[in-house]
């Protein structure tokens, strides 16, 4: 029997990605409001409502790289072929996941224009919103026969998940942080009704240079050193600012976890190498390598994130070898050892598992530091010229002697803007530290009944080991060690 | 662990570590796309005698195992080649850059330090207090703050609006002050960028101070303390003080090795004439050998400061001992 929370999530959820998937792709020429000034006469575009609906049918969305299409198509097709050929469970899910690889490949075609383009873009394929709305659909269907498979274990993942967000419910930073994640997320997504893409084209001036704010709407944060519109620049950044963050993320906390888990399981030189390597790394200043690496590499989106990534994960392996040292001498490894099971099968089923919700938090706190990075990276000018983010705004803000006039209207809401997202991940991160970690969740229920006994809540040690875990109650903030920690690399 | 190996291990572990980074140094730059000889000459047409010259002086033409010998070589001696934005030798360049440098990052460490421990140790001391609840979570948005966005506002606030400081430089140009003018001018150029670097640590050691206070109150050694009767002033700055004392002063050492990092940021935006400057220059200007040199100063500094916590560690800590 599926719990009912479980569908009722599975029904919330698949809407929610839906949506965002395609804001994330929606066309940029959206907006509610328009300045017809910008325009030339008669090209102005309208703000109607079927305008609006039309754009979630447009060209431009769920328009994706078929190379991408096509490396779905194939892992999702071997992921099915090899459930079908070993599990005698869950058929009717493997079955659905060979029918989403089918569509991927078609998709991929589409995108393509036939076997040709698989370069960036391909054509623009006139019906990726319909493919990707069948993708979506698919991997509910996916998970929820999933869970008619495997009910007991749908029960428990849901029982886990309500437990942990019950426990992280009750932290009030997580929530705050939640919070704020939640207002820069939506005005990132919703950046193409917001503010007007045209708004960032270069000869689109809505007043004169570094004008203060005005009630008029594009005009709430002033202008600029040319006279556009900073509160345009500043919503459009927000999708730079978080994509490269998160993207970067993904590249660090692949790579970090990777090595951490291999230098933790596997014991001597092997050990010894990756660890040396990691010190290496970790001794090296993110900044100034990071530098060389922009001026050398050419500096656009993806090189970014790729400098971002690969500078920053020293900091996940440690920690991860530290939690894996320590799963890797529990009882239950040695049972899965003694009926035959490969390193492999151990890593991925049983170590992983364990050293997951470390992985999970720590991966909150990269985000931050990430964000910080792409911010300090384009502010030194090394940013994506093409694009926006708020750290390039500071840097034409500071390279155009904002600060002497001073055009406080222009430094203050990408800074502020910076200083809340990346608080907002370390209190996540820090909420997240402080549920998972059964250790800190026992001492918190502690405290809560010598509270309810009335007597004073007893002083309790900040186990400062691996440098994750910080104080509960007033939450001493971001990881206090060596290891974690952002300011070591500052 | 005896004192002899102790010591002999951390400084191997050092040499080591310093001989792998100096190998990724020459790696890096032979790595980078494009012909290195190209690279270490201004950008532009060059003559191809020009570039088969400078492929002569740095021994490009010869195999990469060769290179890696006479690589080593250079850098031992401490020669770096010329750079190309100021027609002379990097070492030149890069050793008047030191003392600005070294001037900005310990005024500015300093003050971190000691605004940063001592209200940490208040904080933890009253844990959950007004002052504990204030400052901790104002370090924490110093924390998240980044640096040069800072010193932007602080450029703002005093050099523009008040007119207390200057903006930036070491000096006022074409002023020429003897004396205690010139120190008076030094304290107020130097005060903005300082404070700035400042700020961008304060929040880190106020919140590893006040997380190791709270965790030694409650060690039996401080229960016992109070139970003798001794007065709070005498339990914190007796008993308490000296063990929390380490784990912070490990960070502030290690943090000292990344200062090129944290200058970097704070002397670009006060155009301080510092090493953290000059990356920023080099970088704009793709002055490639100045940057290597940069780069392995960079790197060996926070070695060496690795280094220094592990023997402070090993006198601070007698457990080490053990």
């Amino acid at each position: 029997m599926i719990p009912r929370r479980f569908v009722n999530w599975l029904l919330l959820w698949t809407p929610v990605v839906w949506l965002v998937l395609t804001l994330c792709t929606y066309p940029k020429n959206r907006p509610l409001i328009i300045d017809p000034q910008i325009y030339p006469p008669g090209e102005a575009p309208s703000a109607s409502f079927s305008s609006l609906i039309g754009g979630f049918f447009a060209p431009t969305v769920a328009n994706y790289p078929a190379w991408i299409l096509v490396l779905a198509a194939v892992c999702v097709v071997a992921l099915g072929a090899v459930g079908l050929v070993r599990r005698r469970k869950a058929v009717t899910m493997n079955v659905m996941l060979l029918v989403m690889g089918a569509v991927f490949a078609v998709w991929g075609l589409d995108a393509g224009g036939g076997l040709g383009g698989w370069q960036a873009g391909g054509r623009l394929g006139e019906h990726g919103w319909a493919f990707q709305t069948a993708v979506v659909v698919l991997a509910a269907l996916c998970i929820y026969f999933w869970a008619r498979a495997n009910p007991e274990r749908a029960a428990l993942t849901t029982w886990n998940t309500h437990q942990i967000w019950r426990l992280y419910r009750a932290n009030w930073q997580g929530m705050l942080g939640l919070y704020i994640m939640v207002f820069f997320g939506l005005l990132a997504l919703l950046a193409p009704f917001l503010a007007d893409h045209m708004m960032l084209d270069p000869n689109s001036q809505v007043g004169t240079t570094y004008a203060p704010p005005t009630s008029s709407y594009y005009m709430w944060l002033g202008t600029d050193q040319v006279g556009q519109s900073v509160l345009a620049e500043f919503i459009w950044s927000a999708r730079i600012s978080l994509v490269v963050g998160l993207l970067a993320t993904a590249i660090s906390t692949l790579l970090g976890a990777g090595i951490g888990i291999a230098a933790g399981f596997y014991g001597g030189w092997q050990s010894e190498v990756w660890m040396r390597l990691t010190d290496a790394f970790l001794v090296i200043p993110w900044l100034p390598l990071a530098m060389v690496l922009a001026a050398a590499w050419g500096q656009n989106f993806w090189m970014i994130i790729l400098i971002i990534g690969i500078t920053s994960w020293p900091g996940t392996a440690r920690v991860v070898r530290s939690d894996t040292l320590r799963v890797r001498e529990l009882q239950f490894i040695e049972r899965a050892r003694a009926i035959g099971s490969s390193n492999g099968h151990i890593m991925t089923k049983h170590v992983l598992p364990n050293v997951f919700p470390l992985i999970f938090a720590n991966t909150v706190l990269v985000v931050a530091i990430a964000i910080l990075s792409e911010t300090t990276l384009s502010f030194l000018g090394l940013g994506d010229p093409l694009n926006f983010s708020w750290g390039t705004m500071l840097h034409y803000a500071w390279a155009n002697g904002a600060a002497g006039l001073p055009a406080w209207w222009y430094l203050l809401p990408p800074g502020i803007a910076i200083v809340l997202v990346v608080l907002a991940f370390t209190f996540i991160g820090t909420a997240f530290d402080e549920v998972l970690d059964p250790k800190l969740r026992k001492r918190e229920e502690s405290d809560d009944r010598a509270k309810k006994r009335g007597g004073k809540s007893p002083e309790v040690a900040v186990a400062a080991a691996g440098g994750a875990v910080t104080a509960a109650g007033l939450g001493a903030g971001p990881a206090a060690g060596p290891e974690t920690d952002k300011g070591g690399d500052r | 662990m005896d004192k002899r190996r102790y010591f002999l291990k951390k400084i191997a572990n050092a040499v080591l570590t310093i001989v792998l980074v100096a190998s990724f140094n020459f790696a890096l730059f032979r790595i980078l796309p494009g012909d290195p000889a190209r690279l270490l000459l201004p950008k532009g047409k060059q003559p191809p005698e020009a570039v088969e010259k400078q492929r002569k002086a740095f021994n490009l033409d010869k195999p990469l195992w060769q290179q890696f010998i006479y690589y080593w070589g250079d850098t031992l001696q401490g020669e770096f080649g010329t750079s190309f934005s100021e027609k002379r030798p990097v070492s030149e360049v890069v050793a008047e850059r030191i003392w600005p440098t070294v001037l900005l990052v310990g005024v500015g460490t300093i003050f971190a330090t000691l605004i940063g421990m001592i209200s940490g140790v208040f904080a933890g001391w009253r844990r959950n207090g007004t002052f504990d609840v204030v400052t901790t979570n104002l370090g924490m948005v110093f924390y998240s703050m980044p640096t040069f966005w800072f010193g932007l506002l602080m450029i703002m606030l005093f050099a523009t609006e008040l007119q207390w400081f200057p903006t930036g430089r070491m000096e006022e140009p074409g002023a020429d002050l003897q004396g205690w003018d010139q120190i008076v001018s030094l304290v107020k150029h130097l005060f903005l960028p300082a404070f700035t670097f400042a700020i961008s640590y304060v929040g880190e050691y106020h919140i590893i101070m006040r997380s190791s206070i709270t965790g030694v109150m409650t060690e039996d050694f401080t229960l016992t303390a109070r139970a003798k009767g001794l007065s709070d002033n005498k339990v914190l700055w007796k008993h308490v003080m000296p063990n929390a004392l380490l784990p912070t002063v490990t960070i502030v050492m290690m943090n000292i090795g990344f200062v090129m990092s944290g200058a970097i940021l704070s002397e670009t935006v006060f155009n301080w004439p510092g090493l953290g400057l000059l990356a920023y220059e080099s970088m704009e200007k793709r002055d490639y050998p100045v940057m290597q040199a940069v780069f392995l100063i960079a790197s060996i500094a926070v070695i060496l400061a690795n280094l220094i916590a592990d023997i402070m560690y090993y006198y601070l800590d007698p457990r080490v001992e053990s």
